[in-house]
């Protein structure tokens, strides 16, 4: 069975998901998690801004200003926390 | 001479005109992530002592909830700009992913109501501290995009049962998957952020 990279990319979100809500509710959250935490939110969102709103071969222009916005989101989230 | 480069489409799917929305909406929830960011590093212990009265469990149904049903949207806009169905199969496909979609919609706001229920059931409003403030703010605006979400999508699934969609013709049906998407993304943040940060 061909598995489609839409496909893929759920599978992804799934599993940075439970990954997240493990860190929650076993309270393994550490500064150091929070940091991959804060970085698989980063894939997540890179995987929804190219697969599913379909920015992965539009000018790139208009595919980086969601990108920079996640970026700039998480960096300042980043710099709050630590 | 052979180019390896990928040819990229000029505009985004979808009206143009939902792409300054969605810009719109970016910098507004971005300003309020932030802000939590930098109030909770004011106020730690407040922010961490009435964190422990979320319900993790159900912020991260709402997720599972919501990329799923971006999912069932990316499945029904390729059945209508890819497939060689005839016209009304391919609505029909379409259609059927929305109406998942929709449920889905449907369950996220049925779930967020009952943990807003609880939450008041508790006595927090939105003056109890400087956490719940942001919590409520966040997720009852989030919750107003998922509901005009939802209307959208009934819309755009009311058309395909009149084979309103074709290949060539489709920009209405990828409008509302890009909102919808938008409201994924949000959700994306916002749980990690305010259910897992501490």
């Amino acid at each position: 069975m061909i598995i489609k990279k839409v496909e893929i990319v759920w599978i992804i979100l799934i599993f940075f998901t439970i990954f997240a809500y493990l860190l929650g509710k076993l309270e393994l959250i550490n500064t150091l998690l929070v940091g991959v935490l804060l970085f698989t939110t980063f894939i997540k969102g890179q995987l929804v801004i190219d697969y599913f709103m379909g920015l992965k071969n539009v000018s790139y222009k208009y595919r980086l200003i969601p990108t920079l916005w996640l970026v700039l989101v998480l960096s300042l989230v980043a710099v709050a926390y630590y | 001479m052979q180019s390896n480069q990928v040819s990229r489409e000029p505009y985004p799917p979808g009206d143009f005109a939902i792409w300054i929305v969605i810009y719109v909406e970016l910098v507004t929830f971005g300003l309020l992530f932030v802000g939590y960011a930098f109030s909770r590093k004011a106020d730690i212990l407040t922010f961490n002592n009435s964190q422990l009265a979320l319900n993790k469990t159900s912020g991260f149904i709402d997720t599972l909830i919501l990329i799923t049903s971006s999912y069932f949207i990316v499945k029904a806009v390729h059945a209508i700009k890819s497939s060689n169905l005839s016209l009304q199969e391919a609505n029909h496909i379409a259609s059927k992913w929305l109406l998942a979609a929709i449920a889905f919609g449907g369950m996220f706001l049925v779930n967020k109501f009952l943990e807003f229920s609880a939450i008041f059931g508790q006595g927090i409003t939105l003056s109890t501290n400087k956490f719940f403030m942001f919590y409520l703010l966040l997720t009852m605006f989030h919750f107003m995009h998922v509901t005009l979400g939802t209307v959208i999508l009934f819309n755009i699934f009311k058309k395909t049962k009149k084979d309103g969609y074709s290949k060539e013709d489709h920009r209405g049906l990828e409008t509302g998957a890009v909102y919808w998407h938008l409201v994924d993304l949000l959700w994306i943040v916002l749980f990690p952020l305010v259910y897992i940060i501490r």
